[in-house]
């Protein structure tokens, strides 16, 4: 686009930033907050016990409720309780998701628990953007194909990438913001690369099916089953012959030792002659994702019918860096690790943004500018405080939403996703309406306030939910530091004179 | 030389990134899956991980050439890739 090589590259890294940056910054700050989904399911539903059953006791309790209101349907699912979910759900569909009941792991009674979309918000709409996810999963796609290109344009234009690690200058206005933009870049670059590598890996052959295509004449169906993905083939007519369940306390404790902890079972024609038993290890055994994996027994003999495959080398390096991505590995050291990488990741787009308009404010900010380019300007200003601080703000506005509306309200989850889309509009509105610099305050200001007072709920005794409140507020006080600080800044004319009288007198 | 406007060489730059280089990266990933010597499932993967890799490049391509014609030579470099990867179907075709 320019002349030269680094200049053309420096034009597509600061225009495709800016264009698709807002995005993907709702993408990055929803993935950092799906670090810690179960927390947040679990603090967005405060009905749910804290317990210290053994999932064997758990899994004999939901199979007993089954039995007793259940007793014919074609699948049982179950989730155990674990470490980081501590409540027990029951459901008979195909489908794990959809509907189900929670018990009380301690006593097996049911337990009331409010509709909420919970943390698992912030996971589906980190790769569909809430849109239908075959159209979500293709637009996420798109965007972290331009945060890879952005990266790598970044590295391009920057031939003092070494320097710029230990480069920062304060309170030197656009200075200060190009150092942290690039600082917070390199100092996590390899971060940066990986995560999004990765995210691109996980639906890789739904992108680019070429080698299906090339080598299975484009049979998804064919390729899974030559991967050895294949269901066991159902017996058929023993369906209909009633038989009595083995005890699957003993056949948790085979799984267990040889899969780790475990997620859940499902029991396929229970009290059936076909009874299957499946049983799934928690995701982050190791790092490879074991999604979709699981031991198989026989519901009657107890026998073991497949045990899960060795992966070879090609699936394996696949499935670990998908497992990389999802971040289940490692237990919490390892979670806390990537949250704070995904922050500074947050940061550094948003830094970038900020740059964008404060490297062109004194250009366009003042009068004498071109009307269009003037009303252009405005639009990127009003855009980075809509889509940074609006998207913030739409974010806790979810948690509230979870705890405020009543608990009897029907279609409960859309509502609490209309709090978060409507909060976002009201940030693009707000932003619209006020100057950039009051509404970045007042924004971040009430973001920080919802955060701290997040604990008025309670629930503090719960060591989890404690967790989720304790850093929110950490979150909260550094926000509400971030909106002082702006509002104490001088307006971008006094400090350009200021600057200038420094250099003089230097 | 006569230069297009501005609006229409980003327009058809971009134009070449997203559609070019999705050409590029499946006939290159399709290319890759069909010389590898690998098991059939093994080579679709190690010829798709590193897609986004031809992908990015084609991008930064797309920006970065000379004029926003040659932008679109991803296509014609895509062309000889298919042929390869799609080599058999293609015979089939022409019997």
């Amino acid at each position: 686009m320019k002349n030269t090589f680094t200049q053309s590259m420096a034009w597509l890294h600061t225009w495709s930033g800016l264009i698709f940056g807002w995005l993907l910054f709702a993408i990055f700050v929803t993935g950092t907050l799906a670090v810690f989904d179960k927390e947040l399911n679990h603090w967005m539903q405060p009905e749910i016990p804290a317990s210290q059953v053994s999932q064997a006791d758990a899994a004999g309790r939901a199979i007993a409720y089954l039995q007793a209101h259940e007793p014919q349907a074609a699948n049982w699912g179950i989730s155990l309780p674990s470490e980081r979910s501590p409540g027990l759900r029951v459901s008979t569909g195909e489908r794990r998701h959809a509907g189900g009941v929670q018990l009380d792991p301690n006593t097996g009674e049911v337990v009331e628990v409010r509709d909420s979309v919970g943390g698992n918000f912030f996971f589906r709409f980190h790769f569909t953007l809430d849109l239908p996810r075959n159209w979500g999963i293709f637009v996420v796609g798109a965007l972290a194909l331009v945060m890879l290109a952005a990266l790598v344009t970044g590295i391009v234009v920057h031939k003092k990438i070494f320097k710029e690690f230990f480069t920062f200058r304060p309170n030197k206005g656009q200075r200060s913001w190009l150092d942290f933009h690039n600082a917070s870049a390199v100092l996590l670059l390899p971060f940066h690369l990986m995560i999004t590598y990765t995210g691109l890996v996980i639906f890789m052959l739904i992108y680019i099916p070429a080698g299906v295509d090339a080598l299975f004449a484009g049979d998804a169906r064919a390729y899974f089953k030559a991967q050895g993905n294949t269901r066991l083939e159902q017996p058929r007519g023993l369906a209909r012959q009633p038989a009595a369940l083995v005890d699957v306390a003993p056949l948790l404790a085979q799984a267990e030792a040889r899969l780790g902890p475990l997620g859940g079972l499902n029991i396929r024609n229970p009290n059936t002659a076909a009874a299957r038993i499946e049983i799934r290890p928690a995701l982050g055994n190791r790092i490879a994702l074991a999604k979709g994996q699981a031991m198989v027994f026989d519901g009657i003999s107890g026998q073991l019918l497949s045990d899960v495959p060795e992966w070879r080398a090609a699936p394996l390096t696949q499935r670990v860096m998908v497992g990389l991505h999802f971040a289940q590995f490692g237990g919490y050291p390892m979670r806390w690790l990537y949250f704070i990488c995904g922050l500074v990741s947050c940061l550094m787009i948003a830094s970038g943004l900020v740059l964008f308009c404060v490297k062109r404010g004194r250009k366009y900010a003042n009068a004498s500018a071109d009307a269009s380019a003037r009303r252009w300007y405005r639009l990127a200003e009003v855009c980075n405080v809509g889509f940074v601080s609006g998207l913030l703000l739409a974010c806790v506005g979810l948690l509230w939403a979870s705890r405020l509306l009543p608990v009897e309200l029907l279609q409960r989850e859309s509502w609490e996703v209309r709090v978060f889309f409507g909060a976002w509009l009201l940030g693009l509105l707000h932003a619209g309406i006020r100057p950039a610099r009051q509404a970045w305050v007042e924004q971040l200001l009430l973001t920080a306030l919802l955060c701290i007072g997040l604990g008025v709920f309670g629930g503090l005794e719960d060591a989890m939910r404690l967790g989720v409140v304790a850093c929110a507020l950490v979150l909260g006080v550094l926000l509400g530091l971030v909106a002082w600080r702006i509002s104490q800044t001088q307006p971008e004319a006094l400090k350009a004179t200021a600057g200038r009288q420094m250099e003089a007198e230097a | 030389m006569t230069r297009s406007p501005a609006w229409l060489q980003i327009l058809s730059r971009s134009s070449a990134a997203l559609l070019g280089g999705y050409a590029l990266s499946y006939a290159a990933s399709a290319c890759l899956a069909r010389i590898l010597p690998l098991a059939a499932t093994d080579a679709v993967i190690v010829a798709t991980l590193p897609a986004f890799l031809f992908y990015t490049a084609a991008i930064l391509w797309a920006f970065a050439c000379r004029d926003a014609l040659r932008a679109w030579a991803l296509l014609a470099l895509a062309a000889p890739l298919s042929l390869i990867g799609f080599w058999p179907q293609v015979l089939e075709w022409l019997a």
